[in-house]
């Protein structure tokens, strides 16, 4: 059975997606020893940028904007082919990571282990400890629980093909899911049509399987700096309003793009 | 030199009580592991589990509520493997904790 990792890498005005994806590119092959394959709508890329495999396609059509908080600006959001993944994907076993997930481990090659079509992380947790991230495990009036689409691992089967599927429905459908789950935000996200998605094929009945462990994440308010390939140091203000610092030796979502950004450029 | 960010990056102090609670999190993660098809943590509770198997084989479940068949002994000795190893990456990631200011 092949497997690899799939990225998807469309630039805006404020952020070099690509140049992330070609960062992720080599710690994934150096962690996990796995082929990457980018879904892109450059053409002419960079010769340092080192992908197994290249797939171009045109830049999803969207009218989507975004406030990017580290940036304090909006930028055009090109989300909406993310569950393209299963046509897109040129193996057998897929792990689709947003490249602004930093692989410092080898503890996503579990992911291939586990016997199960579909896997997601459902719960994220914020690792300087502010409590108010918890609520972002849910979303909608009803308190729907959120299937993060930050790191999806599937394999080839009806049930992978179906939840894919239906994400796309629900994409193209998104005012009236939206509607429907009481979502407030205006923004399609790919974490709302997973989560929705998952729930539907499974049959409403919340019982999902997920990634056996919680997604380590660092919120756009922290502060993030590389100290040497695999150790990052962040910097925060705690729940007490104290400046508290601490080190980071492990895989995490980097939500702040702009200092993902830096560390990436300075790696060059 | 932005002087206010020289004062706030003095001031910082490393976060002993959450840097635990991260670690945690993460060595959790770590003791993970699949077997004979199914996926397991290893843990104390495992291990007593196994313990409790009268025979060499048995049905139990595994994180996903698969029940899955596995030989006690195999499994036994690859839980106890993961569980240490990893309680022992552990063990120093802790004590160099204990250098940072």
């Amino acid at each position: 059975m092949t497997q690899g990792v799939l990225l998807f890498a469309f630039n805006n005005e404020q952020i070099d997606y690509l140049a992330m994806a070609a960062w992720s590119a080599r710690n994934i092959r150096r962690h996990l020893n796995l082929p990457t394959c980018v879904v892109t709508n450059v053409v002419d890329m960079p010769v340092t940028y080192q992908f197994d495999q290249v797939v171009t396609v045109d830049l999803p059509p969207t009218e989507q904007t975004r406030y990017f908080k580290d940036y304090k600006g909006v930028g055009a959001w090109h989300n909406k082919n993310r569950s393209d993944a299963y046509e897109l994907s040129p193996w057998d076993h897929t792990l689709v990571l947003d490249v602004d997930f930093v692989v410092a481990s080898n503890q996503l090659k579990q992911l291939f282990d586990i016997d199960q079509d579909f896997l997601a992380h459902r719960w994220a947790y914020d690792v300087s400890g502010h409590l108010a991230f918890q609520d972002n495990n849910w979303f909608g009036t009803y308190k729907m629980p959120m299937s993060w689409a930050t790191v999806m691992c599937f394999r080839r089967s009806k049930n992978a093909q179906l939840i894919f599927d239906t994400m796309q429905m629900i994409r193209d459908n998104w005012l009236h899911y939206r509607q429907l789950y009481q979502v407030s935000e205006h923004t399609f996200r790919n974490d709302y049509a997973l989560s929705i998605a998952m729930n539907i094929v499974d049959g409403h009945t919340l019982n999902t399987p997920s990634i056996p462990w919680q997604l380590a994440s660092v919120t756009p308010e922290t502060k993030l700096t590389q100290i040497d390939p695999d150790t990052y140091k962040i910097q925060y203000e705690s729940t007490d309003s104290k400046t508290k610092w601490m080190l980071l030796k492990q895989d995490f979502h980097a939500m702040g793009k702009r200092a993902l950004g830096e560390i990436v450029a300075n790696s060059c | 030199m932005d002087t206010n960010e020289l004062i706030s990056h003095s001031r910082a102090r490393f976060d002993h009580h959450q840097a635990r609670i991260v670690l945690r999190e993460k060595y959790q993660a770590k003791m993970t592991f699949a077997h004979a098809g199914g996926m397991w943590r290893a843990g104390p509770e495992l291990l007593i589990l196994l313990q409790a198997c009268p025979t060499e084989d048995a049905v139990i479940l595994d994180l996903y509520d698969t029940p899955v068949r596995i030989n006690i002994v195999d499994l036994q000795y690859l839980t106890h493997s993961r569980w240490q190893e990893q309680m022992n990456a552990w063990l120093v990631e802790y004590e160099e904790l204990h250098k940072n200011r």
